[in-house]
């Protein structure tokens, strides 16, 4: 199972993009698209706001559950009260690389590199967001590191790969919406954020990454 | 080859059919294959007008083959005006979903059905009653004098297509309406018959072979290809040879309008429909191809006639064995008496007309034409037309057959372009009136309210579902439905031969069904189409199931409706599902699996509303299961695009539309394009994208997205390259030949639509003459361009320096060869951008981080749009500042929003043409500057 996570402003601009994969069973918790998979789940993103258009006003809860599938990957929504969007996007595997995709170097590293590379080097580009969002997370109480061990402990799994439509799923993608949205609320009251600005505080992305371990 | 020039032109009575030769190709004196041929270089119309003209292009090829391809060339003709509005009539904020409003009319009283090119129209004029053909030899000699090998069925077919003036129906409830298109389709009799699977032995059964064909081209292989995959040999053939036509003028095939065209289909896409709804095989499960009628038609020559009308329909009985035995032998027969003007003597056959009225009855008619050929220079001759419903392996012949002939220099001006004399038009034209308003029409609605009063209606009573209950578990029912012995042993009419024979209750009630279908009764026809689902199931009979499920949905869909969608969906969804289904897995028939979904999903797109998005999801299904090749997958995406763009919302924001989506899958159809290396279709499918996005109320589109943006400049690159190469290899071949001096060249559009410009509002546009291709495509930093560029290729320049970048991303979809040797002077920029790590990063931490980009400013912050002018004026602003520095590629302007783009880097190309890449906005600088 692999996930795109993608906060969207009003403007159809993503605050912050994070994919991942499976902890539960095993999973290394990377993420198995290919490159072009990638590029093509921004798409996929994007037009599901179409659907998140239209669902958010048959509905009075944040969370929109499952909304949207384009062949086979899965769309969640949970929709914060200012409009901004957090959409999930989730891969079941395929039954056939599944297995093979465990061995497969060039793109889990890539998609690595790529992440790391990204967190690190948005962290010097704009001064002034990053140098307080880590002493506002400070605040909070949790520390980069400690955040990962306490995702590492992982409960007892319940099958929410294999099958993404399924109720065990979708608790499990709220409790994960939860939680991020918890911290994104954290993130956002920092003093210098404004609306639609890219959230880039490596902070936030840890605890979106902890969820992630610790939900899906 | 005689050129068309003194033609008479568009006055001719046959305007009336929908295709007509075109009068705006105009042939040149010229028979070398590669010498293009310069027919009318005259630039493109005024932009405001675009719309309706005829794309004029050159004919690198044989302009009788053009004729070949007419029907994708023109745009779809005589539109109605005005689109009519579709969807739910009532929109409001109440319902729980937008636009889910009942559609309480019938789809037959929408636009829809009046335009040509619509799948509505092509539905209603594919499943008409079928005419067959059987003539004796000397009709056939007759109508081979007058230049048409096919005997008379050729002569006759193109007249069917339009029955002349109203024709009424009455249905079963004698209410009787008016039908203006009233068509019929005339066959070869025994022709086209598809063998059911369970047979012994097909071959038997078969008539001789049509002679009109040479032997050796329909054996076994030809056969054996499907009919799906001849459609897409056909489509492909069209889209190759637009792709060749249009190599010197890159015009976008389809005029473009404001958003995409969900009136009108494209031309591909209504050709394939088109060809796999033309040669509906003669089929057991179905009976549309069943002849409803024969036309049994000697000439005045014979000199025994009526012994040989006699011999004639002895011909077509059931026991000649010419027809296969799930056919009703039980058809109208209907006498012509065709009289040669020129040779024979009226007199006599004016006595020997009336002899046969008194030996065959009413259904006679005497047929005026003349024997001679007609040549085009005669003063009352009109052109025949083609036929619009030929099947996809006779027009594949005839394609070949072109082909054939353009090699061997060898032309026949009768071959494509065939004239005859206005008086046989009109005697046709009458001929097949009488024939449909007198024989035909009354025949069919006698024999659909026989049935329904002796068959169905005693089905559908209490004692009806008793008696089919009764049949399936004891024996003696049977007794009661058929009184024949050869089914008596099992119980069920169908599993012993594989098929039900003609007189058998249900093949009696599949073809009232199908009678009613083809009178445009939908009531009567849905109603027995349903009773037929359950009995064909309890048979298992599948394919009969499959198409009775199929053709109740279509019916359902058609006819006036009350049902909320939600009920719709209970009750279609399945019975399409069904379908699928059923000739899918249990039957294998792709015909039938493809037919059924592709027509369900366009009269769920009539419906609006949520049967768009259902009308998708049947779409995304068959993309799922594979059903097509290559060139069906693109075209439905493409259509998957129209269907989501045809989806309107609601206020201001247009909440409920998918403009979105409609955008995605005109990418992922350019994608597939390029795949295939059909650069034009693949152009408007990303022109078509960048308009949706550029509707939509954010102001990004899709731009935001790093990756997204990568892969739609990556995409821009490949077609602008592949444009460029085809082009290339045009002027190549221009440069054998002499023309090359006085050509415009006006490649400079092809080239500027790959750019995102948008020529309907571009017409300030300057198009010169370029002196060497191969100077704009060099996007090289420092590079001198020549100042004698027009601002197209400055910006062109800006472009590429800036998708480059993502050209390293995908770079296996550019398949040309060339494709290498462009890149090699843009290599060291790609790898420099392949390898800065900080390259997917670009949107984002451009779009904040810039402190010398300004691009910040233009974040909106509070939802509210900055004006226009403002963000155009700071993209010229920016890019001044930045046009001095070495510039990093980046990956998102091409997809800014048109008028922005085309406006901010026109305007600041002439500036900074020194620097031919300085034309990256906001975001290159911004993390240059980093």
């Amino acid at each position: 199972m692999s996930y795109y996570f993608a906060i969207i402003g009003t403007q159809d601009n993503p605050l912050f993009e994070y994919d991942f994969g499976t902890s539960k069973q095993g999973g290394d918790g990377m993420a198995r698209f290919t490159e072009q998979a990638r590029q093509l789940n921004q798409f996929i993103i994007h037009s599901s706001l179409d659907i998140v258009e239209e669902v958010q006003w048959t509905n009075g809860q944040m969370y929109l559950k499952l909304i949207d599938r384009f062949f086979t990957s899965y769309i969640s929504c949970f929709l914060t009260a200012s409009n901004i969007k957090f959409l999930l996007l989730h891969q079941p595997p395929t039954t056939t690389s599944s297995s093979s995709s465990a061995g497969l170097p060039p793109s889990s590293s890539s998609s690595a590199l790529t992440s790391s590379s990204t967190s690190t080097l948005v962290q010097p580009s704009h001064s002034s967001s990053s140098s307080v969002l880590p002493s506002l997370s400070t605040l909070t109480g949790g520390s980069n590191a400690s955040t990962t061990t306490l995702g590492g402990a992982t409960r007892t799994s319940t099958s929410i790969a294999a099958n993404p439509t399924s109720p065990q799923t979708e608790e499990a993608i709220r409790n994960f919406f939860a939680e991020v949205y918890e911290n994104y609320v954290k993130a956002i009251m920092s003093p210098f954020y404004k609306t639609n600005m890219e959230i880039r505080s490596p902070v936030f992305r840890a605890r979106v990454a902890a969820a992630g371990r610790k939900y899906l | 080859m005689q050129s068309a020039d003194n033609a008479p032109p568009n006055a001719d009575p046959l305007a009336s059919l929908p295709t007509m030769a075109n009068p705006t190709m105009k042939p040149l004196p010229s028979k070398q294959r590669g010498q293009p041929l310069v027919l009318d270089s005259r630039p493109l119309p005024n932009p405001a007008e675009t719309q309706p003209t005829t794309p004029v292009r050159e004919r690198r090829t044989n302009p009788s083959a053009a004729s070949l391809f007419r029907s994708t060339l023109t745009p779809p003709g005589s539109r109605s005006g005005s689109p009519a509005p579709m969807g739910s009539p009532a929109r409001s904020l109440t319902g729980s979903v937008f636009g889910s409003g009942g559609f309480k009319q019938s789809l037959l009283d929408t636009a829809a059905a009046e335009n040509p090119g619509d799948p509505l129209n092509l539905i209603l004029k594919s499943f008409v009653p079928h005419i067959a053909i059987h003539d004796s030899e000397d009709v056939e000699h007759l109508v081979k004098e007058k230049g048409f090998k096919g005997g008379l069925f050729e002569l006759l077919r193109p007249f069917g297509e339009r029955v002349q003036g109203r024709v009424t129906i009455r249905d079963s409830n004698g209410a009787s309406k008016a039908w203006d298109d009233f068509s019929v389709r005339f066959t070869k009799f025994g022709e086209a018959v598809e063998d059911p699977d369970t047979l012994p032995d097909p071959r038997s059964l078969r008539g001789p072979p049509p002679n009109g064909q040479p032997p050796g081209q329909y054996s076994m292989p030809r056969k054996k290809t499907s009919l799906v995959q001849q459609v897409e040999q056909v489509v492909e053939k069209h889209l190759g040879f637009a792709e060749e036509a249009s190599m010197g003028t890159a015009t976008p095939t389809t005029p473009s309008r404001q958003g995409l065209d969900t009136d009108a289909p494209s031309p591909y896409y209504a050709l394939y429909l088109r060809r796999l709804l033309s040669g509906i095989p003669m089929a057991s499960h179905e009976t549309f191809s069943h002849p409803v009628a024969c036309v049994i038609a000697i000439s005045s020559r014979h000199p025994a006639p009526i012994e040989a009308l006699r011999q004639l329909y002895s011909e077509t009985t059931p026991a000649e064995q010419r027809i296969p035995p799930w056919v009703d032998g039980d058809f109208l027969r209907y006498y012509v008496l065709v009289h040669d003007e020129e040779r024979s003597d009226i007199t006599k056959s004016m006595q020997l007309f009336d002899q046969m009225k008194r030996h065959f009855g009413l259904h006679c008619h005497l047929l005026r034409i003349r024997s001679s050929q007609s040549a085009e220079t005669d003063d009352d001759s009109i052109p025949l037309p083609r036929s619009d419903w030929m099947s996809a392996s006779e027009e594949l012949a005839d394609i070949e057959r072109s082909e054939q002939l353009q090699d061997s220099f060898d032309d026949d001006p009768h071959l494509f372009n065939r004239y005859i004399f206005e008086s046989d038009a009109t005697a046709i034209r009458t001929f097949i009136r009488e024939m449909v308003i007198q024989s035909i029409i009354p025949t069919m609605e006698r024999n659909v309210s026989l049935w329904n009063d002796q068959v169905a209606s005693r089905r559908r009573g209490i004692s009806g579902r008793f008696m089919s209950l009764s049949k399936r578990f004891t024996v003696f029912g049977s007794s009661s439905s058929s009184s024949r012995s050869s089914t008596s042993g099992s119980s069920s009419n169908f599993e012993t031969l594989g098929y039900y024979r003609p007189d058998t209750p249900e093949a009696i009630m599949r073809r009232l069904a199908d009678f009613a279908f083809m009178l445009r009764d939908w009531k009567l026809a849905m109603s027995t189409y349903d009773l037929l689902r359950t009995d064909f199931q309890n048979d298992k009979a599948w394919k009969y199931h499959a198409s009775a499920n199929e053709m109740a949905a279509l019916s359902l869909l058609i006819m006036p409706q009350n049902m909320s969608s939600k009920n719709r969906v209970e009750i279609i969804n399945p019975m399409v599902e069904q379908a699928l289904y059923s000739y899918h897995t249990r039957c294998s028939s792709l015909y039938g699996a493809v037919r059924s979904t592709l027509l369900s999903l366009e009269l769920l797109r009539l419906r609006g509303g949520t049967g768009i998005d259902e009308s998708v999801r049947w779409g995304t299904r068959l993309l799922e299961m594979r059903l097509f090749g290559s060139i069906g997958d693109a075209l439905l995406r493409e259509r998957l695009a129209v269907c989501y763009a045809s989806k309107r919302g609601t206020g201001s924001q247009l909440w409920g539309s998918r403009r979105r989506k409609s955008a995605l899958w005109s990418v992922l159809a350019a994608q597939a394009w390029v795949g295939m290396g059909k650069y034009l279709q693949a152009q408007k499918c990303l022109a078509d994208a960048r308009r949706m996005y550029s509707l939509l109320p954010s102001e990004f589109g899709v731009q935001g997205f790093g990756g997204a943006s990568e892969l739609l400049a990556g995409l821009n690159e490949a077609v602008r390259e592949g444009v460029r190469v085809t082009r290339e290899y045009a002027e190549a071949l221009e440069a054998e030949g002499h023309h090359a001096g006085e050509k415009t060249m006006e490649g400079g559009e092809g080239l500027g639509l790959g750019l995102g410009l948008q020529f309907d509002e571009g017409s300030n546009l300057t198009i010169r003459p370029k002196t060497d291709p191969s100077a704009t495509d060099g996007p090289g930093k420092g590079e001198t361009t020549e100042k004698v560029e027009v601002d197209v290729d400055v910006e062109q320049d800006g472009f590429n320096g800036q998708s480059t970048s993502s050209a390293s991303a995908s770079q296996p979809a550019v398949p040309t060869p060339s494709a290498s040797s462009a890149s090699q002077s843009q290599s060291p920029e790609i790898i420099r951008a392949s390898s800065d790590p900080s390259h997917q990063q670009h949107g984002q931490s451009g779009s904040a981080g810039g402190a010398t980009g300004g691009f910040e400013n233009a974040t909106p912050t509070s939802g509210n749009s900055p004006t226009r002018p403002r963000k155009a004026s700071m993209a010229v602003r920016t890019s001044r500042v930045l046009s001095s520095a070495d510039l990093e590629p980046a990956p998102l302007s091409p997809l800014m929003p048109l008028r922005l783009a085309g406006q901010g880097q026109g305007s600041q190309g002439r500036d900074g043409s020194g620097n031919g890449s300085g034309s990256g906005s906001g975001n290159g600088g911004g993390d240059k500057s980093n």
